[in-house]
C-alpha cells in the first residue's frame, strides 16, 4: 500500500488545487452548519469539522434526479434522453461510518440481478478520501456498535489520518492510487508512523462512549412482529422523515413524471417509510395504517431484513438520527430496551 | 446506458379490448416497437411489468398473456388512478413503454407431472388466464396432468375472457367451472361464490397444486375448503399485490417482513406466506 504524508496547513490547498481538475465535494460551512458540496472555484474545504449534518449518499443517491426526458410526439410520449451525468470526482472529507454506509448501499444498487446503472456510474467514478475519527466527534457516536470503527478504512479509497502534526495519507485501492499524483509531491510515509496510528486507533475505539446491542436483537425481532412494545416507541414520532433523510443507509425512493409543454422528465426523489404516503395503494388499502408500522418497518429493516438479505445492520452508527429529531427519539435507547424484553 | 433497468421498452397499443359491461376492466395488447426487444422479453406466467406511461407514470401489472403467444404481451387492467386512467382513455396505435418482465413465476417446474386447480375471482384472473394459456398450449399440455378451474365474478357482465372461457369449456382436458354470484335472464350457467362452487367440485388434492387469486374475502373462505379437502400449504399458491415504484428491490416500500413482493415474489406458497409478516 502506498502511504505518503502531508503537512497540516497544506491539505485544504491540495483538495482545492484537486478541485480545478475535477469534481470534488467537500465539508463546507454554510451558515450554522456543516455541510457536504461541491467545491466551487476558489472555495477550500473544511478540514477541521465534527461531521457534516447531511449524510454523503447524495453524491450517488442525489435527492432528487432526473432519470430520462421525453417529449410529445404524434404517437404518444417517447423516451429523447436518459439522463447519466456522472463524471470523474473525489468525495473528500467522509467520516468513517459514512464511508461504510457505501458499502452497504452498494448491496441494494449493485445487486446482480438488478444493476442501478445511476447510482453505479457515479460511485465508480468517484474516488472516496476519508478523514478518519482520531476524536469520536460526538457523544452520540456508536460505530463500534454496529460494524464500524472510527479509524476504519471500509469503504474508503484513500485514508486521512491526523497524527498530529501531520496527516497520513495511505492509498487503499487502485482507484485511490491515481489521486497520488493529482496531490502533488508528496513525503513518503515513514514506516514508524504505523505505529503511532495504531496507537490513535486504540484510543479513538475508547473514546466511544456510546455503546449498543445492536447485535444482539435480532432472535428478538425475528420472532416478536407482533408485541405491545411497538405500541410505544411511535407515539411522538411527528412523522417528519428527518431521521430517513439523514441515514447514510437509507435508500428508499420514489419516482414521480413532471411536464412542461411538450416535454418532461421522469425524476427520482428520496422518499420515506415515515409518511402514510408510502405504502399506500390506488384502492384505498393501506398496509401500514399507522405510525407504529411505519416504525417498526424502520427498525425491522434496519436490524433484522437487511441482516437477513446482506449479513450487515443497515445503520452506521454516525447518530444523525439521534441528535436532530424533533421529539428526540433516540434509536439507541429503542434498540437497549428492546434488548431487555 | 446499456441494461438500465428504469428505462421501459418501447410499445405500440395493438389492440384494446373492453371485457366487462362497467367498461371500467380493458385488456391492452402491446407489440414491441424493436424486434429485438422482443426477442429479449422471456417470460413465464406469473409475472408481471410496469406499465409506463411518461408524463403520468408506471403501474405494475401481471402479465395477462402467455409466452406460447408470440409476438405481442396482453394486459388486463381496471381503470383506478392516474396511469390505468390515462391507459383506458387511450387509442390503439399509441406508443408507449413496459418494464419488464419482473417478479417471479407461477412455479411452473413444480407444477409438472402434478393435477393443477385454479381458483381465480373477478378481475384477478390476468396471471391465471396467463396459466391456463401456457398449460394448454399443444406442446405443453402433457407435461401437466389434469387441469381444474374454478372462476367466479359478482355478476355474468363481469366475467373477463369471455371467448376464452367458451373456448375452454369446449375441450375435453380442463374442468371449467365458471359462476357468478348472482346471474341474470340471460344467464344458463352455474350460480353461487366460489368457494361454495370448489367445495362442489371438491378437486382431488392428490398430486394437486392449487393456484388461488381473488379479492381478500374470497381467498378467506376458499382457503378453509382446500384445507379441508387435504391440500397442504405448501401445494397452494397465490400472489401478492403491494404499492411499488422500481419494481427491482431497491425503492423500498413493497416489502412484506424480508422480501420484496416486486423481487422476491409476487408468487408466495402458503407456506413461504406462513413465515413473513401479515403486513399486506
Amino acid at each position: 500500500m502506498e502511504k505518503r504524508v502531508i503537512k497540516k496547513d497544506a491539505l485544504a490547498g491540495i483538495i482545492k488545487n484537486i478541485s480545478n481538475d475535477m469534481l470534488v465535494y467537500a465539508p463546507v460551512q454554510d451558515e450554522d452548519n456543516v455541510l457536504f458540496k461541491v467545491l466551487e472555484s476558489g472555495m477550500e474545504p473544511l478540514v477541521e469539522y465534527a461531521n457534516t449534518k447531511n449524510a454523503p449518499k447524495n453524491f450517488f443517491f442525489p435527492q432528487t434526479e432526473t432519470m430520462m426526458k421525453y417529449f410529445r410526439t404524434e404517437r404518444g410520449k417517447e423516451l429523447s434522453e436518459v439522463v447519466e451525468d456522472a463524471a470523474d470526482a473525489v468525495l473528500f472529507g467522509v467520516r468513517p461510518c459514512d464511508a461504510r454506509s457505501f458499502v452497504l448501499l452498494d448491496n441494494v444498487f449493485d445487486d446482480p440481478k438488478y444493476k442501478d446503472s445511476y447510482y453505479i456510474a457515479r460511485r465508480e467514478k468517484t474516488v472516496i478520501v476519508s478523514l478518519a475519527c482520531v476524536h469520536p466527534p460526538y457523544t452520540t457516536c456508536f460505530c463500534t456498535s454496529v460494524g464500524g470503527h472510527p479509524m476504519s478504512s471500509e469503504g474508503s479509497d484513500v485514508v486521512l489520518t491526523d497524527l498530529g502534526d501531520v496527516y497520513l495519507v495511505e492509498f487503499m485501492t487502485p482507484k485511490g492510487e491515481k489521486l497520488i499524483e493529482k496531490m502533488g509531491n508528496l513525503e513518503v510515509a515513514d514506516e514508524a508512523l504505523d505505529a503511532k496510528k495504531q496507537e490513535l486507533s486504540d484510543n479513538a475505539e475508547k473514546e466511544i462512549k456510546s455503546h449498543i446491542p445492536a447485535n444482539d436483537i435480532k432472535p428478538w425481532l425475528d420472532e416478536n412482529f407482533e408485541n405491545p412494545f411497538w405500541d410505544t416507541i411511535h407515539r411522538s414520532c411527528l412523522a417528519c422523515g428527518t431521521c430517513t433523510y439523514l441515514c447514510p443507509t437509507c435508500h428508499c425512493f420514489d419516482i414521480t413524471d413532471e411536464v412542461k409543454g411538450e416535454e418532461g422528465r421522469r425524476i427520482r426523489t428520496w422518499d420515506s417509510c415515515m409518511s402514510w404516503l408510502f405504502t399506500m395503494e390506488t384502492s384505498g388499502h393501506n398496509p401500514r395504517t399507522s405510525q407504529k408500522e411505519r416504525w417498526r418497518q424502520r427498525l425491522m429493516h434496519k436490524f433484522k431484513y437487511f441482516v437477513d438479505n446482506y449479513g450487515a445492520v443497515a445503520c452506521v452508527g454516525c447518530g444523525r438520527c439521534v441528535i436532530n429529531c424533533p421529539v428526540n427519539i433516540d434509536i439507541r435507547k429503542i434498540v437497549t430496551d428492546i434488548s431487555k424484553l | 446506458m446499456q441494461n438500465n433497468p428504469y428505462v421501459p421498452i418501447p410499445v405500440d397499443v395493438e389492440k384494446i379490448i373492453t371485457e366487462v359491461t362497467t367498461k371500467d376492466i380493458k385488456t391492452f395488447r402491446f407489440t414491441f416497437v424493436n424486434k429485438e426487444d422482443e426477442e429479449n422479453f422471456k417470460y413465464l406466467p406469473g409475472q408481471f411489468g410496469e406499465l409506463s406511461i411518461f408524463g403520468k407514470g408506471e403501474s405494475p401489472i401481471g402479465i395477462a398473456s402467455s409466452p406460447t403467444q408470440p409476438g405481442y404481451i396482453e394486459f388486463t387492467v381496471q381503470k383506478a388512478g392516474v396511469v390505468t386512467s390515462e391507459l383506458h382513455s387511450m387509442e390503439e396505435g399509441t406508443r408507449m413503454g413496459i418494464r419488464g418482465p419482473l417478479g417471479n413465476t407461477w412455479p411452473i417446474e413444480y407444477l409438472e407431472g402434478k393435477n393443477i386447480v385454479i381458483v381465480g375471482g373477478g378481475f384477478a384472473f390476468t396471471t391465471l388466464r396467463s396459466l391456463i394459456n401456457y398449460m394448454t398450449f399443444e406442446k405443453n399440455r402433457s407435461r401437466f396432468g389434469n387441469i381444474t378451474v374454478v372462476y367466479g365474478s359478482r355478476e355474468p357482465g363481469l366475467l373477463i375472457y369471455k371467448d376464452e372461457l367458451a373456448a375452454w369449456e369446449k375441450r375435453d382436458d380442463i374442468n371449467m367451472n365458471v359462476t357468478v354470484d348472482k346471474g341474470d335472464e340471460t344467464w344458463t350457467g352455474r350460480e353461487g361464490f366460489v368457494p361454495t362452487v370448489c367445495k362442489e367440485v371438491a378437486p382431488s388434492s392428490e398430486n394437486a397444486v392449487a393456484v388461488i387469486c381473488g379479492p381478500p374475502i374470497m381467498i378467506r373462505f376458499t382457503l378453509p375448503v382446500f384445507f379441508e379437502l387435504g391440500f397442504s400449504k405448501e401445494n397452494i399458491y397465490t400472489s401478492l399485490e403491494m404499492r411499488m415504484k422500481c419494481g427491482i428491490g431497491k425503492c423500498g416500500r413493497c416489502n412484506v417482513g424480508n422480501k420484496y413482493v416486486c423481487k422476491d415474489g409476487p408468487v408466495f406458497s402458503l407456506a413461504e406466506l406462513d413465515t413473513l409478516t401479515k403486513e399486506y
